[in-house]
């Protein structure tokens, strides 16, 4: 029976699978509901799951082997915490994934939208109930390739689906996004923190030989003490949490978050607040008890090596603070309706940091799991009914731009209603469920001692009233722009998602006391790694006091900015230089993007261009299919030359020659003389012979016998000599 | 590491059932349809994928498979053919893909004749084209399944002339001279190879597998030869086997050959051809010199990440889609060579199961880029292209595929490869200090970082964006150009799900391999 809660990923899988296979079906509709479905079933299996972890089975846990010698199992593992998560991610893809059926209802790429929506669903799911960190791993990157295909849904790049003002630039570098080039800056930047991530886990198979999270609790002491020894604690650490702020877009990876607004609305909502850009700050819970387990084992070792899990927590909260606050000023001037949630996504997700790693400074996991994931669950739910009806007055008045806008409260009664509740607890008032959530962060980070992260998380607070009550007095009070008049509430499948999740931020924010103890015990008794703890939660009057103080504040000079006054800042921006330049700092995002532009992508286009042309072409190409043949061509010819001139000619001329001088030497010489030897001193001297010899012949008898004589004393004599 | 001998030659019938393909082809000549020469010779391959796949099967993916016949050759050792756990992922993804490309070719090289005809030149018939197609690719499953540097040897040069030829004939540009290019360095690479192979050979045998227990006969080489002649054995082998993998400095033969090569050829040469010689400098090279191999393996560590580096900056600027697509794999052999200078049990995995990835998703970029110059006049210059996907989503899909194998993006086996080889990498780190650590990790992020961007930022270039005018007319190429790709892409996505089916036994094998 256990079984079938894999179905909690598996199931929105499938529905993706079914998508693609229904491709041909003309039928939009069919598409949409199979996908709604899927999802439902796996919020229906989910919902199953967590009752029975809260009915006291601490946890939930089916878990098949993969890889059977990378130790990669894939299955289920609920406990408190992926629970919860797994409730917040499930249902809320429900709900976006319904509103999608409408908003998405007449776009031509309708398998692309729910194969890519179902296809996240499974993975973001897989993420969280993942027992071993390569199977998150896996989870983790199929989110990433969701996003990157949703954000570039409207990949014909046209002018109305860019983020950004067209024309402007920032230090020389262009201002607006198109959807492809969103999509491609999203998987690029989230992937060099993947890298990082990766290599991290392959850091912790190597020292146990498995990525088991039980596993990795159990032993915390020994592989923080082996880093440690090497010397790498700290870079592992640096390296290991890289994939979680990349994905939750802190700084300095936030950019990419900005332009994903180029994404269909409900992708926005879904994908890029409610849910994928929290697996970051999810990883961060669910590693941060296994960290702060392997702090104390090593105090016992080697104290100095706690302290670099302390400079660690603080480096993570101050990131978390600088992030909320740097990402909170951008926000109180931008002009686009969703960038203004964008950055205050990228700001609310610095708090969940923040408040995560400032509990892990205390030493308490179940602090820090505590407030970070809270204010993980009410920004899940007030941020995606804040872009869900962001997406219906986009789509009313046919504008991303909140020029376009204003007045729109006449015209959109339940939406302006929704959000400004949304928005509310967005702003942290009381009694609403961001109230509750983000004081809790703030506390932790004041117990936390963590000065400067606390004091940028109260700031921040003041600039979240400031720019939440600017969004909804220039979107739906002020005055109404010439789009405003036609503007009309969307259907109910679009209405009814974000109204609930407005809702649902007040009703819990009431309920909120009253479930709390229960909450923190529940995370506290059945999440792996916390211990159940003595822990202080609640309102402390005077820090509660001073955040509304700003709050307030806030809230105030802009009410009496735009509303009372009806002032327009713009046109102070305009004429004062020193404005001007503050407007244009915060509305070009601190520079930064431009100045990664400048060096990052410049430096390496320019490095790669340069070393193709200046190395590639001319040095290793000029080397070896130029010079290299250049010089074996010299050499040969030198040796053609060598070969004609010498070796040719000594065979061919010389050695002929000399043959030839030398035969026509000896026929000059010897030649003429044997010749003349045999056929003409030989015969004549045959011929003269003959004829001396002739004239011997006498014919005279007695000449004979003289001659015999003569020639036997000749004899005679020879004999007589040789002593014979 | 039992060894299970075949009841009957499975392995030398996954060479010659091809090879009487081929031989047929060549007879048939023109009085064949060219379909015909594609399913005669596509459909052997295919069989020859099988006969590994069952061999595979029949040792329980765990043993070796062992042919029942072998050939001893006096002085030279013993010809066998051999299927282990390392050499399993190479040669089935080698079957695969040159199996689907046989279908794809038809399509293919119907438009490159027609293309060489306008240009006036009467390239050889179909017949010659499928006799040395299937002839290239038998004698690269042949290489892989050798038990002996001779019998290697010989499938190697085996593979140099039937491709050099297909590029002669039917490649671009300035094709005859390329491919005397290719043949020159490549030749130049298989020599040096040989050289070194000779000189352990001729003291101690050719054999690098036992020919009874096809264990890999460790440290063989040391044996045979000491000091500067050991070292320079080692090196000149290693030097050789890396010409041909065109890591960086010996890479720049490779831009040429793979990208002025007809197309189908491109999707055999990048991801199959070079990656045997990585497959062979493990097999080879580390088991003659293991212990040399580990202590210089941090040299060739680094001269991984410069190639995983460089080919990705020289990626990033080029403008010609094939070409870009010959310089991402010179890239993707760095990741290959990382894997193997880890000189660990999961490195090496990593390697190896990264040849199978890299096999299916360059084949799959390579025959799109096919796709593309097929169906859009022969355009392959990405500035000019943009916004396909709406006039041919099912190729822009199968291009996110491939680039997705690459980047080892789920649920492609990319995943597997590139964290094995992360894995490798990390362990050697950890034995190595801080410093070592800091500086992969740096490098790590920049190799990958690349990797991502020049593939995605070509998704963007070509398949995105509006559509320029001149591209109005395109449309979705026909079915048998489109449907071997996405076979080959499925096979990618099964391997990704079946990883445990290549990655325990190899792990277990290299595991009992080095103790």
């Amino acid at each position: 029976m256990k079984e079938l809660y894999i179905a909690s990923w598996l199931s929105p899988y499938v529905g993706a699978a079914l998508v693609l296979l229904l491709h041909k079906v003309g039928n939009s509709r069919i598409k949409g509901g199979v996908a709604v479905l899927s999802i439902l079933t796996s919020a229906l299996i989910s919902t199953a799951a967590a009752m029975e972890v809260y009915g006291g089975e601490h946890s939930v846990h089916v878990s098949y082997t993969w890889v059977k010698s990378l130790d990669v199992t894939i299955g289920v593992y609920f406990d408190a915490l992926s629970s919860l998560m797994a409730l917040v991610v499930s249902w809320l893809s429900f709900l976006i994934a319904t509103y999608s059926l409408e908003y998405m209802g007449e776009d031509p790429g309708q398998t692309r939208y729910w194969f890519f929506f179902s296809f996240f669903v499974g993975s973001m799911m897989m993420l969280v109930l993942a027992d071993n960190l390569i199977a998150m791993f896996i989870g983790w990157e199929g989110t990433g390739l969701a996003s990157y295909s949703l954000i570039g849904h409207w990949y014909t790049d046209e002018e109305e689906r860019w983020v950004g003002d067209p024309g402007r630039k920032a230090l020389g570098m262009p201002m607006w996004f198109e959807p492809s080039h969103a999509g491609l800056r999203a998987l690029v930047f989230t992937r060099l923190g993947d890298v990082g991530f990766i290599v991290g886990i392959a850091a912790l198979h190597c020292l146990t030989g498995t990525t088991n999270l039980h596993v990795l609790l159990e032993k915390a002491g020994e592989w923080s003490y082996s880093l440690y020894a090497t010397g790498i604690l700290h870079v592992f650490l640096a390296l290991f949490v890289m994939g979680a702020l990349a994905k939750s877009a802190q700084i300095p990876f936030h950019e990419w978050l900005v332009t994903a607004m180029t994404g269909p609305t409900s992708v926005s909502a879904l994908i890029h607040a409610a849910t994928m850009v929290k697996a970051g700050v999810y990883f961060l819970l669910r590693m941060t008890p296994i960290f702060i387990a392997a702090q104390h084992a090593l105090h016992h070792i080697e104290p100095l090596a706690a302290h670099v899990y302390t400079d660690f927590f603080y480096a993570l909260a101050l990131i978390g603070g600088l992030t909320a606050f740097v990402m909170g000023t951008m926000a109180l001037v931008s002009r686009e309706l969703k960038l203004i949630l964008a950055f205050s996504t990228a700001s609310q997700l610095g708090y969940m940091f923040l408040g995560t790693a400032a509990g892990a400074l205390i030493g308490e996991a179940l602090l820090g799991v505590f407030s970070g994931f809270s204010h993980l669950m009410s920004h899940a739910m007030f941020k995606a009914s804040l872009f869900l009806a962001a997406g219906a007055v986009i789509h009313a008045v046919h504008s991303r731009f909140v020029d376009d806008m204003g007045g729109l409260a006449r015209h959109m009664k339940t939406t302006f209603i929704a959000m400004t509740l949304a928005a509310l607890s967005l702003v942290g008032l009381p009694p609403f469920m961001g109230f509750w959530s983000k004081d809790a962060v703030i506390l932790v980070a004041m117990e936390s001692k963590a000065f400067i992260p606390f004091v940028l998380g109260i700031i921040t607070a003041g600039l979240t009233a400031a720019y939440s009550i600017r969004m909804i007095i220039r979107v739906f009070l002020y005055e109404p722009s010439k789009k405003s008049g036609h503007a009309h509430e969307p259907g109910l499948l679009m209405l009814m998602p974000y109204v609930i999740l407005a809702a649902a931020s007040l009703v819990l924010g009431v309920l909120w006391p009253l479930v709390e103890e229960g909450y923190l015990e529940f995370l506290g008794k059945a999440t792996l790694g916390v211990e159940e703890a003595e822990v202080h939660v609640g309102v402390e009057p005077s820090l509660a006091v001073g955040t509304l103080t700003l709050v307030g504040f806030g809230i105030i000079t802009v009410y009496y900015i735009y509303e009372f006054k009806k002032l327009k800042p713009y046109r102070l921006a305009e004429r004062e230089p020193l404005f001007r330049a503050i407007h244009n700092f915060l509305y070009d995002r601190w520079y930064i993007n431009s100045v990664y532009y400048i060096v990052i992508v410049g430096g390496f286009r320019k490095l790669s261009s340069t070393l193709y042309r200046a190395w590639d072409r001319s040095v290793v190409d000029y080397l070896y299919h130029n010079a290299i043949p250049a010089f074996f061509s010299k050499l040969s010819s030198g040796a053609k030359a060598w070969d004609r001139s010498v070796v040719d000619y000594l065979y061919h001329n010389a050695i002929p020659a000399f043959f030839s001088k030398l035969s026509s030497g000896i026929k000059a010489t010897l030649e003429l003389w044997i010749d003349e030897g045999f056929h003409v001193f030989l015969v004549e001297g045959v011929l003269a012979a003959s004829s001396r010899i002739r004239r011997v012949q006498t014919g005279v008898l007695n000449h004979y016998i003289l001659m015999l004589w003569l020639g036997f004393s000749v004899l005679a004599i020879i004999f007589l000599l040789m002593g014979v | 590491m039992a060894v299970y001998i075949l009841e009957f030659p499975v392995l030398l019938l996954s060479v010659g059932i091809p090879l009487v393909a081929a031989l047929l082809s060549l007879v048939i000549g023109e009085r064949a349809r060219p379909k015909l020469h594609a399913a005669l010779n596509g459909t052997s391959l295919l069989l020859s994928a099988l006969l590994i796949l069952y061999a595979a099967f029949s040792a329980g993916l765990y043993g070796i498979a062992k042919d029942p016949m072998y050939w001893n050759i006096p002085g030279i050792g013993t010809f066998a053919f051999v299927l282990d756990p390392v050499v399993f992922p190479v040669a089935i993804s080698i079957a695969a893909v040159t199996g689907m490309v046989a279908f794809y070719s038809e399509p293919y090289m119907d438009h490159r004749y027609k293309e060489l005809e306008e240009e006036g030149v009467k390239a050889p018939g179909w017949g010659t084209y499928y006799f040395l197609y299937t002839l290239f690719a038998l004698s690269m499953i042949g290489s892989v399944l050798t038990t002996n540097t001779i019998e290697f040897y010989i499938f190697l040069e085996l593979t140099l002339i039937p491709s050099f030829l297909l590029i002669a004939f039917y490649g671009y540009g300035d094709r005859v001279r390329i491919a005397i290019l290719y043949l020159i360095w490549t030749h130049v690479g298989a020599l040096l190879f040989l050289v070194g192979a000779l000189a352990v050979g001729s003291k101690v045998g050719f054999d690098f597998l036992n020919p009874v227990t096809c264990k890999p006969l460790l440290g063989l080489g040391e044996k045979a030869l000491s000091g500067s002649m050991l070292w320079a054995v080692l090196v000149v082998m290693t030097i050789g086997l890396l010409v041909k993998m065109a890591v960086f400095g010996v890479h720049i033969w490779l831009p040429y050959a793979h990208a002025e090569a007809p197309t189908p050829i491109s999707a055999l040469l990048s991801p199959n051809l070079i990656g045997i010689g990585g497959l062979m400098l493990f097999r080879i090279v580390t088991t003659l010199f293991p212990s040399s191999f580990a202590s210089f393996s941090v040299y060739l560590y680094g001269w991984a990440f410069l190639t995983m580096i460089y080919g990705g900056l020289m990626a990033l600027v080029q403008t010609d889609f094939k070409r870009l697509l010959a310089y991402s794999s010179i890239s993707q052999m760095g990741y290959i060579l990382l894997g193997l200078a880890s000189a660990t049990d999961f490195g090496v995995s990593g390697a190896i199961l990264h040849y199978l990835v890299h096999a299916f998703g360059k084949a799959v970029l390579f025959m799109v880029a096919g796709v593309l110059i097929a169906t859009l006049h022969g355009l392959r210059q990405i500035p000019k292209m943009g916004g396909l996907a709406q006039k041919m989503p099912y190729t822009a899909a199968l291009a996110l595929l491939g680039f997705m194998h690459i980047t080892g993006i789920p649920p492609t086996a990319g995943l597997w490869s590139e964290y094995l080889i992360v894995r490798g990498a990390i362990d050697r780190c950890l034995s190595e200090g801080s410093t070592f650590f800091i500086v992969t990790g740096v490098l790590l992020l920049i190799a990958i970082g690349l990797s991502t961007a020049y593939a995605f930022l070509t998704m963007k270039r070509a398949f995105y964006g509006s559509l320029p005018d001149h591209l109005r007319g395109s449309h979705e190429a026909q079915e048998g150009l489109l449907v071997p790709i996405a076979v080959l892409a499925a096979l990618g996505i099964l391997s990704f799900f079946l990883a445990s089916v290549f990655i325990d036994p190899l792990i277990s094998y290299l595991h009992a391999l080095h103790g």
